[in-house]
């Protein structure tokens, strides 16, 4: 009991004193969690939108990978990535393996499906007589985008939103491209995996109570982005 | 008045939903000409074809066979498209429909003047002319207000503001006063022919509202999906007389 008392208070201390390796760490995850949830944004809502607006042949095929991919496990997507990117895979000559780059990269590829999968859902459930009024108004595709992802914005945030806890959160694909190097990939969730693998708790406790407040972080912006819409 | 030339002409339009054991005919050898200006009434039980005439009209489903020809130019022959339809739909046709589908979103004047941004009309210019519009249709005290913030009436009256806002020369009405009492109702109906008049559109309005009649100048009749008579509304009455 003494000792997890003690890693508690340690953890603290980290934190209290702003210590630099702490810092790095969870600036290097905020900061490949945001471009990550940037690029996965902009590539997941325009498709999500056309998923829900067009009708082609292969939507439910897509459909059906983006909710597969939704399910995958992570050590699978990194995997997937792994081979992309390493030296002998088609992109390996980006050099992006073991770098924050690299672990963008597959983080997009994680998040994309999540964004994707819950636009189409977002608006899926809106009125469709906006859709009829944007028909019968002669818009074009590009102007029924704007008008439908306005009318779910809040949903769409709400994707956007999830899209971001997930990556933050994961471990899997951080570690598998970034490869865990200190000062370089190191991020919150595989700092906090190598530190309990060698028994040492306390920066992974310092690093799991910012965890932790950023997740409360991301469900309060749920709960208000949720609120505003109600 | 009403002009001779045709605005809009269908010839044999048949309209078929579904195929093999499924299949509906939801019109049937539908043939008409509205001339300029026209004010007509559509009249018909529900599903009788209404809606499907409309719709094709405003180019939103395209017939299985028969032509229509808007102005002199082919539109649809069959169910090949021979214009760009959304272009035609944009700068041609105004659309009313029953429940007022205003964008919920947008205050009514940024309803109308959505339609005219999207025909490319820049911003402050639009914003003017739906404010003309709103106020030419009584209606400008609430343009600041969102569709649910307005009456069953006054949604109409931005509604039709919005059909009218890039003066189509067709403006099509789907039982634009089911949801209104029957003063609102009236008054609705009233301004299609102040439309027609004042802006030179032709009006088609689909109703099971037998009131009003004396408003239109033709009115046409289906059943069962076919076209069963065409005839001219009575002209006694004052309004009718314009």
């Amino acid at each position: 009991m003494q000792f997890l008392l003690d890693s508690f208070h340690k953890a603290f201390l980290l934190l209290l004193h702003l210590d630099s390796e702490v810092f790095q760490i969870v600036w290097l995850s905020i900061t490949v969690s945001f471009w990550s949830t940037i690029f996965s944004a902009s590539v997941g809502l325009p498709v999500g939108a056309l998923l829900a607006l067009k009708d082609f042949k292969g939507k439910s095929v897509i459909l059906l990978l983006l909710n597969t991919t939704m399910a995958a496990p992570t050590v699978v997507i990194g995997l997937f990535c792994y081979v992309l990117l390493s030296r002998v895979g088609p992109l390996g000559s980006l050099g992006l393996l073991f770098t924050p780059s690299g672990m963008v990269f597959g983080l997009f590829i994680l998040a994309t499906p999540i964004a994707a999968n819950l636009t189409v859902a977002a608006i899926e459930s809106l009125d469709k007589r906006l859709m009829l009024t944007c028909e019968l108004l002669g818009a074009s595709p590009a102007q029924q985008f704007w008008l439908v992802i306005k009318e779910a914005r809040f949903a769409v945030m709400a994707a956007v939103v999830i899209a971001f806890g997930r990556i933050i959160s994961e471990l899997g694909i951080a570690m598998m491209l970034g490869g865990n190097i200190r000062g370089f990939t190191r991020t919150m969730t595989t700092a906090i995996a190598l530190e309990t693998s060698k028994g040492e708790f306390e920066l992974g406790l310092a690093l799991g109570f910012v965890l932790m407040a950023v997740a409360l972080f991301i469900n309060g912006l749920l709960f208000l982005v949720q609120k505003e819409r109600s | 008045m009403t002009g001779s030339a045709s605005a809009i002409q269908g010839q044999s339009l048949t309209k078929i939903y579904g195929s093999g054991n499924a299949e509906v005919t939801g019109m049937e050898d539908v043939t008409f000409s509205l001339s300029i200006g026209e004010v007509v009434a559509l009249l018909g039980p529900s599903g009788s074809g209404k809606s499907t005439l409309l719709t094709i009209m405003g180019l939103i489903n395209a017939p299985t066979s028969g032509k229509l020809l808007i102005g002199e130019a082919l539109v649809t022959d069959g169910p090949v498209a021979k214009v760009n339809l959304r272009v035609y739909r944009r700068k041609f046709i105004g659309y009313v429909l029953q429940k007022t589908n205003l964008i919920p979103f947008l205050t009514a004047v940024e309803n109308v003047q959505l339609a005219l941004e999207i025909n490319d009309i820049p911003c402050r210019a639009a914003r003017n002319r739906a404010m003309e519009l709103l106020e030419s249709l009584d209606v400008v005290h609430r343009s600041g207000n969102l569709p649910y913030m307005l009456s069953g009436g006054e949604q109409q009256r931005v509604a039709i503001a919005r059909a009218l806002a890039n003066k189509p020369m067709l403006v099509l009405a789907d039982e634009p006063t089911a949801a209104l009492d029957s003063v609102r109702g009236r008054q609705v109906m009233e301004l299609f022919r102040t439309v027609a008049r004042e802006y030179g559109a032709t009006v088609m309005v689909a109703t099971h509202d037998h009131r009003s009649l004396d408003i239109f100048d033709r009115i046409l009749e289906m059943e069962d999906g076919r076209l069963v008579s065409q005839k001219q509304a009575n002209k006694d009455s004052p309004i009718g007389q314009d």
